[in-house]
């Protein structure tokens, strides 16, 4: 059974609500960046995105390295794959749903016969 | 269907078929008539009978089998009892069922449940199609961006 933790799971989608850092998202999808270059892809000011990477971090989406004096991010896809698990959850959830109601309809059934050969 | 389509039935119909992309189908012919299958989802005592994790133990139940009325099933699981709920969107009875789903599982989003029913030469197949609900549609402010970030995380999965 897939357990879902709600509190990572917060983090995550708050993170990804936000369209600006859903391209940033996209954007590191791509190739690493830096955070200056980042910046000037989405005309946004430094400030600001570093306010978003930091909401990426928190949710373990983007991971940042130091090479000199830059700061480099990356894409971290491990907690987009776990909160896709939801469908594979429900895949089997309903599959194994649908088999208990036919052995539900089945023995009913078998039952009422018995019940009316009386 | 009227021959004259708005624009809203256009969009609608694009981003249903948009939506196709994470979407669950799960389907099953069962060898019994339409009417024993449509019946078991809307009665409360026989969905507690089969709505529940493959323990002896039944689930609770409750049914009230109306558009816009709600429905509760809380499973027993041995580690705590899960509860799933929802509000009943569509019933034709032996045809169509219509319901959104809120449990854990979905992080207390809606998601919407669609049971089509057709009569075979084997009994009857069922085909049930589970989605996430349309940003728009979905109340809570918290959810918002639902539908654009599992469309993104899907993309950057699959690339």
């Amino acid at each position: 059974m897939v357990e879902y933790k709600s509190s990572r799971l917060d983090a995550l989608f708050g993170a990804m609500s936000d369209a600006t850092r859903r391209a940033i998202l996209a954007r590191l999808a791509q190739s690493d960046a830096r955070v200056t270059e980042l910046a000037s892809a989405f005309t946004i000011s430094l400030n600001s995105t570093s306010k978003h990477i930091r909401v990426l971090e928190r949710a373990g989406l983007v991971t940042r390295s130091v090479q000199g004096r830059d700061h480099v991010l990356s894409l971290n896809a491990g907690p987009m794959a776990e909160a896709a698990g939801w469908m594979e959850f429900y895949r089997r959830f309903w599959t194994d749903r649908l088999a208990a109601l036919e052995e539900f309809v089945v023995k009913k059934r078998n039952t009422t016969r018995r019940g009316s050969t009386q | 269907m009227s021959k004259t389509q708005t624009p809203g039935a256009d969009a609608a119909a694009v981003a249903s078929a948009g939506s196709k992309h994470g979407t669950i189908v799960v389907k099953r012919t069962i060898p019994a008539t339409v009417e024993e299958l449509f019946d078991a989802w809307l009665d409360a005592e026989s969905l507690a009978q089969w709505m529940h994790p493959g323990i002896e133990l039944p689930s609770t139940a409750t049914v009230d089998a109306r558009v816009g009325g709600t429905f509760e099933v809380v499973m027993h699981h041995p580690d705590g009892p899960k509860r799933h709920h929802g509000v009943y969107r569509v019933i034709e009875r032996n045809r169509k069922l219509v319901f959104t789903w809120i449990s854990d599982a979905t992080h207390h989003a809606e998601t919407l449940v669609t049971v089509d029913f057709h009569a075979s030469v084997d009994g009857t197949e069922i085909v049930l199609t589970h989605e996430r609900m349309p940003d728009h549609e979905a109340g809570l402010s918290h959810v918002h961006g639902w539908t654009a970030a599992l469309e993104l995380l899907e993309e950057l999965l699959s690339a």
